[in-house]
């Protein structure tokens, strides 16, 4: 059957249009100029630069220690909420459904909003904890939803069948249903841990005087740095993606 | 069910607070809002909202249906390339496409030389950079749903439809489309509503003359100082943004009536 | 013989559908006991119930005189065979199979003998290290029944365990599992649709129909003797006459008038008054069709009428017979080479006939039944004749 070229055209250019500006960036940001216009030369100049300053250094470890713990938390959270979500069809389950639907489809921005008033109603102060307590809340919906997908496509029989031979509730909980849902919890903190890692807005709101992430940083810079920097920030960055994800995929590949 | 009850405590917490931050707020919020700049602001973002869900739809549906049919390495190759930008800092990728249209960017001086646009024309700072930009960055989002739903989608209804005289085209509209109707809907949710609430993206490459509803809000936020009024905003984003979320649960409701249920026997 | 395996009462609703109605059914120890039904009977609900995995609303489950009731599913002394085997994916065979062990908490050296004794009895010793996604459907089920047996149930619950296979797999999987049965001695429940398999492996049989039980017995007596018109029509094929009691003749025999058909001689089931209404179930087998008219004694029953449909299965012929009213189904046996003798075709005027020991009295009947008979349409220029029962009152 003969089949339109047309998908296949718009996904390639489609992926182009992706890389383009990535590409872009990382070529620039060996540029030796400070103008990216004009070419000078391949210097690792900025990369020096770079680990140079402080603050990004500081920055960039308040944003592993949040998404660490942010992750942690979220992924024990999300998924015991997705286990009463796929387990009890009450009136109440659809209400916390919602609730914790309701994250994944509304504005950074909205969020980030109601999540500061909602500390300065409180008289919290906002810091490093309340940028945690944020990114916890919206993890968990990600996790939730995740790994609730992974409990909707489960095979239950197999748990009947543990059951069968004599496991009681702990044991086939511990013996067979995690064991396969694993990658499923896993691909969820992966998750979890880029979004908490990458986001900006929400952070941006909720954030104290003290307390800046990465992304902050970033943004800080683009306003007022020097562009050359960021440039190789994030090269570096992006090559630190292309890792992770190359590992993940290995490893996802491997249990497969 | 403690757990359920910790999870159910924290979700609670992002409710809205119209926080009385100094009394006598209510009216004055209200007049606030009656501001004859915002129903411009107002109508600009729906129109920029509707624009790139429009385009990012169009784009996703060859590029999902595309990908569907992949055999599994080439399905497994694409969709980590599609994935892996999503995966890049987000600020990064905006500051990317700044470096790019840059007056002396290389895109720039390209259509320049191609006698596209003259010299003084600004690729950056108005509404069409924030539109490509916008659906840069949702691209993604509308891929993803388009795909789950092909994925599941079963191709030999294709192949029935041109057995029974359909050309391409014609199944492809009339079988295909339909079949991924959850899938399309979830996608334009998860374009459209997140690009109502667009901030950064209007912040960076926009200009004045671009700005939208998040702008103004982050402005009453961090310049201004000013809550009540950023609230007021907000509850009127909510509403904005309550009102196609509601629509489509509404219409997923009554499909969900009208299929019937299949029972498996006993 | 005391029962063993004992359901007393049984009821399970699922909202308004009663998926097991007031089911009492006794097991004996050491049976091959299958129930046998239509898609949606209740007997997966059934061996459900036994399992462990539903409550039943109403009635009892007692397994060797203990009532299990109550019992979690881990804690009975039962064990099931999925009907898509359920293995679980992320261990190996051996694991799978040492999974019940390993719950019980036996010693090591224990799980790894027995292991070893199950895999070399489903002769599996070289793909003990694999997973269950590199084995084919019938190894699947071996190590099924494996992991199932190592344990010493009381009973083995098997629900469909060939469904999923191809026809040549499922003969054989049929031997085997007979095969197992017989060295191993365990009761057996199994459930299926295929009166095949039910009727090949059984020693009893439990017929099902939404959600009761219609007749037990040993497999020629449910074939044979059918209580109802169900048990009759769905297994194997079968005709039915509708008639009311004339006379008697003998002790043992009577007439029936029936609408359409000259009088007919049928053996006493059961006790009887002249008048009573009674439905005869007679099987395709017990006709003998010819060209000329048989001479027979005064025990049978002789009819003319004319070929239909005819259906060659290769050991036996199919015919579709009509006379008057009725479309008889007939088979003919071909127990001689059959190129040397000249096979009766279709628009043959032809003799039926049958001794009136063949036929069967059913205790209950329904109308509806009859569709499970498998009637060949009508051919278009055919005379579109009233349906076999003219309306009589009550069934």
């Amino acid at each position: 059957m003969k089949q339109s070229r047309l998908p296949l055209v718009i996904t390639l250019l489609l992926l182009a249009f992706f890389y383009l500006p990535i590409l872009v960036l990382v070529i620039t940001s060996f540029n030796a100029s400070r103008f990216g216009t004009t070419w000078e030369g391949w210097s690792l100049h900025w990369y020096r630069r770079l680990l140079q300053e402080r603050e990004i250094l500081h920055a960039l470890s308040n944003s592993l220690i949040i998404a660490v713990s942010a992750t942690i938390v979220s992924v024990i959270l999300g998924t015991t909420a997705a286990f009463a979500l796929h387990r009890y069809k009450t009136r109440l389950q659809r209400f916390h459904y919602a609730l914790i639907y309701t994250p994944l489809v509304v504005p950074e921005i909205l969020m980030g909003i109601s999540l500061l008033l909602f500390f300065v109603a409180i008289g919290m102060e906002l810091g490093l904890f309340t940028i945690f307590l944020a990114h916890v809340t919206f993890c968990i919906s990600y996790v939730a939803m995740v790994v609730l997908g992974r409990l909707q496509d489960f095979d239950f029989t197999i748990v009947e069948a543990a059951q069968d031979l004599g496991a009681g509730w702990w044991a086939s909980t511990w013996r067979v249903l995690l064991p396969l849902l694993a990658p499923g919890i896993l691909a969820g903190g992966l998750l979890a841990f880029t979004l908490s890692i990458d986001d900006f807005v929400i952070t941006f709101f909720v954030a104290g005087p003290g307390s800046t992430t990465l992304p902050i940083r970033i943004y800080s810079m683009i306003k007022h740095g020097s562009p050359p920097l960021i440039n190789a920030l994030s090269t570096l960055l992006l090559l630190i993606t292309f890792m992770v994800v190359w590992a993940s995929q290995h490893l996802t590949r491997e249990s497969s | 069910m403690i757990p359920t009850a910790i999870v159910f405590m924290v979700a609670f917490k992002p409710t809205d607070n119209y926080g009385g931050i100094g009394p006598g707020w209510t009216l004055e919020t209200l007049r606030h809002l009656a501001n004859p700049n915002y129903p411009a602001i107002v109508w600009r973002t729906v129109v920029q909202s509707f624009l790139t869900t429009t385009i990012c739809i169009l784009l996703a549906v060859p590029a999902g249906f595309f990908i569907a049919r992949a055999n599994r390495f080439w399905r497994q190759l694409l969709l980590l390339l599609v994935i892996v930008p999503f995966w890049t800092s987000f600020l990064i990728r905006i500051f990317a496409w700044k470096v790019l249209l840059h007056p002396e960017g290389l895109i720039k001086q390209l259509l320049v030389f191609l006698h596209m646009i003259g010299p003084e024309v600004s690729l950056l700072y108005n509404s069409g950079a924030v539109l490509l930009v916008m659906v840069y960055t949702f691209l993604p989002f509308a891929i993803l749903p388009i795909y789950a739903a092909a994925e599941k989608f079963d191709f030999h209804l294709l192949e029935a439809a041109r057995d029974l005289g359909a050309h391409q085209w014609q199944a492809f509209f009339r079988v295909f489309i339909p079949g991924i109707r959850r899938g399309l809907l979830t996608a334009i949710l998860v374009v459209f509503i997140p690009a109502l609430g667009s901030y950064v993206i209007p912040d960076i490459v926009g200009g004045p003359n671009a700005e939208m509803i998040g702008n103004k809000i982050a402005q009453r936020v961090f310049v201004d100082r000013n809550l009540p009024h950023a609230s007021g905003l907000s509850a009127f984003l909510i509403l904005a943004v309550l009102v196609p979320l509601l629509a489509v649960l509404a219409l997923q409701k009554s499909r969900d009536r009208a299929a019937p249920l299949i029972q498996e026997d006993a | 013989m005391s029962e063993f395996l004992e359901f007393d009462g049984v009821s399970k609703s699922f909202g308004n559908l009663r998926a097991v109605d007031q089911v009492s059914l006794s097991v004996r120890k050491g049976e091959f006991f299958s129930l046998l039904g239509p898609s949606g009977c209740g007997k997966t609900t059934l061996l459900r119930i036994l399992a462990g995995f539903e409550n039943p609303d109403t009635g009892r489950v007692l397994l060797n005189g203990e009532d299990i009731t109550a019992l979690p599913p881990n804690r009975r002394k039962v064990n099931t065979i999925f009907q898509n085997y359920a293995l679980f994916p992320h261990l190996t065979v051996r694991e799978n199979i040492a999974f019940g062990l390993r719950i019980a908490k036996r010693p090591r050296l224990q799980i790894d003998e027995e292991v070893s004794r199950m895999l070399s009895l489903i002769q599996m010793e070289d793909q003990a290290h694999k997973k269950p996604s590199e084995i084919s459907g019938g190894q699947k089920q071996r190590v099924a029944v494996a992991r199932a047996l190592i344990n010493k149930p009381q009973v083995l619950l098997l629900d469909e365990p060939l469904a999923a296979l191809d026809l040549k797999l499922r003969q054989r999987m049929l031997l085997e599992l007979d095969l197992i049965h017989d060295e191993v001695g365990i009761t057996f429940l199994y459930v299926t649709h295929d009166q095949g398999e039910a009727m090949s492996l059984s020693d009893r049989i439990a017929v099902m129909n939404q959600g009761r039980i219609e007749q037990v017995g040993v497999p020629a007596e449910i074939y044979e003797a059918p209580r109802t018109s169900f048990v009759a029509a769905f297994i194997g094929d079968t005709n039915f006459f509708e008639g009311q009691v004339t006379e008697f003749c003998g002790g043992d025999y009577l007439r029936l008038s029936i609408d359409g058909l000259p009088d007919l001689l049928c053996f006493k089931d059961k006790p009887l008054q002249g008048g009573n209404l009674v439905y005869l179930s007679i099987r395709p087998e017990k006709f003998h069709i010819s060209r000329d008219r048989p001479l027979l004694d005064d025990r049978h029953n002789c009819l003319q009428g004319k070929v239909v449909d005819v259906i060659y299965l290769g050991t036996h012929t199919r015919y579709w017979v009509r006379i008057n009213n009725y479309r008889l189904a007939v088979i003919q046996q071909h127990s001689r080479f059959l190129l040397d003798e000249k096979p009766i075709r279709w628009e043959e005027n032809v003799w039926i006939s049958w001794h009136a020991d063949d036929g069967f009295m059913l205790e209950r009947y329904s109308e509806s039944d009859e569709t499970l008979i498998g009637l060949p349409p009508e051919k278009a220029g055919e005379a579109v004749e009233p349906p076999e029962d003219a309306a009589e009152t009550g069934h």
